[in-house]
């Protein structure tokens, strides 16, 4: 606004003077703070909108034991995904499988997979370790041991890759070519595999994230959050339109002789 | 200070009252609604399923409801409701020319449960008020001109 520079005597009423009465700068902080206020909860509402899809899932990071929520011979549920599941078990000695392109850290390597027999008899395959060559790998299998219980992250079985097994090598975690690879397989078999928290000496652990929640987007969440975008900026425009009535008012006559 | 309608808006004012009044009841009607399953959700932990397994309408716990959940649907029908009737009170506004202050006792039409039913009856009154005066303003002035 320009600052109105003549004489006081008849000037005419502008916006400008009018919006720098100190009344209307307080309604204009108040404008703006309110207008603030609703921005921040569309931005609340936004990240709303994204982050709280219902997740009605299990908690992952709670140790539950693996009988709780696994089941054998059955295919693996979504909710079991990623779940931090404790068993007691054995490993059947001999039966190892070396899987070649893991990545750790980033890093290709090798894991060890062992096979270990439950408590209840079923079978389970356990990813023991990951070392950086294949022989590191072979070489903890002499002294590899599991803890009791066994705590570790239980994930699906992964697709056999058939091109690499002609070759002789393997490298996906896959139960229904472990079951072929095993000496004594009993029958009752776990459809997931356990990643061990706790690798035997010789080989690194093995990194097993969290699992990510499916995330979807919360369209009414969505539509509240442009909402708020909406009345912060309709708060800015009541003080003009205020500031402009008073305008209009002090400029206008006598109401008696207002004819437009 | 408040300067009243301007004589060319008076029958777009008229228009825009009769729908304010619809939206008022319909408003109103919906708060109650809001009210009701305010308190069944977060004091009774129940929404209102419509269609599902529990009958037509069945009170269920929110994560169990599979059809439509009324609660919800009374939610945001009542959000947008109310959006439109702050739509009205502000075209009121600007049209009569009444005070802001009077703008924002309207307002609270949409979220005092059965002020809106009061509002109902008594806007209309003070808006043909206002009209009836600034006809007889205009009657005057015609007269003094002619």
């Amino acid at each position: 606004m320009s600052v109105d520079t003549r004489p006081a005597v008849d000037d005419p009423v502008t916006f400008g003077r009018v919006a720098r009465r100190p009344r209307w700068i307080a309604a204009l902080i108040l404008a703006l703070a309110l207008a603030a206020g609703f921005a921040w909860l569309g931005q609340w509402q936004l990240g709303r909108s994204i982050a709280s899809a219902p997740s009605d899932g299990p908690d992952t990071e709670r140790v539950a034991p693996l009988t709780s929520f696994a089941t054998t011979n059955t295919s693996f549920r979504d909710d079991q995904l990623g779940r931090l599941a404790s068993v007691d078990a054995r490993l059947v000695p001999g039966d190892w499988v070396l899987l070649s392109d893991r990545l750790n850290g980033g890093t290709e390597g090798w894991w060890l997979v062992g096979h270990a027999v439950t408590s209840d008899g079923a079978d389970l395959a356990v990813a023991l370790g990951w070392a950086p060559t294949k022989a590191a790998a072979r070489a903890a299998e002499a002294t590899a041991t599991i803890p009791t219980p066994l705590v570790g992250r239980y994930l699906p079985t992964e697709a056999p890759d058939m091109p690499s097994v002609e070759k002789g090598v393997q490298s996906a975690s896959s139960v229904a070519a472990f079951i072929n690879q095993w000496q004594d397989f009993s029958g009752t078999v776990y459809p997931g595999y356990l990643v061990s928290h706790a690798p035997p000496s010789g080989l690194d652990r093995i990194d097993s994230p969290k699992p990510i929640p499916p995330e979807a987007l919360n369209w009414l969440n969505l539509f509240y959050a442009i909402e708020w975008a909406v009345f912060a900026g309709f708060a800015i425009y009541l003080w003009y339109r205020l500031v402009k009535d008073v305008v209009e008012h002090e400029n206008e006559p006598e109401p008696s002789d207002s004819d437009q | 200070m408040p300067a009243g309608p301007r004589p060319e808006d008076i029958p777009r004012i008229r228009i825009v009252l009769a729908i304010f009044r619809v939206s008022a009841i319909v408003t109103g009607i919906f708060l109650l609604g809001l009210c009701t399953m305010m308190v069944l959700r977060y004091g009774f932990h129940v929404d209102i399923e419509v269609g599902g397994s529990q009958g037509f309408v069945a009170l269920q716990q929110p994560k169990l409801i599979e059809a439509l959940n009324f609660s919800t649907f009374e939610l945001i029908t009542h959000g947008w409701l109310y959006v439109l009737y702050l739509g009205l009170d502000f075209l009121l506004w600007r049209m009569l020319r009444f005070s802001f202050g009077r703008f924002l006792w309207f307002a609270l039409g949409g979220i005092i449960p059965f002020l809106s039913f009061y509002f109902e009856f008594k806007i209309p009154a003070y808006v043909n008020a206002r009209l009836a005066e600034a006809e007889a303003r205009t009657a005057t002035r015609t007269e003094v001109a002619a």
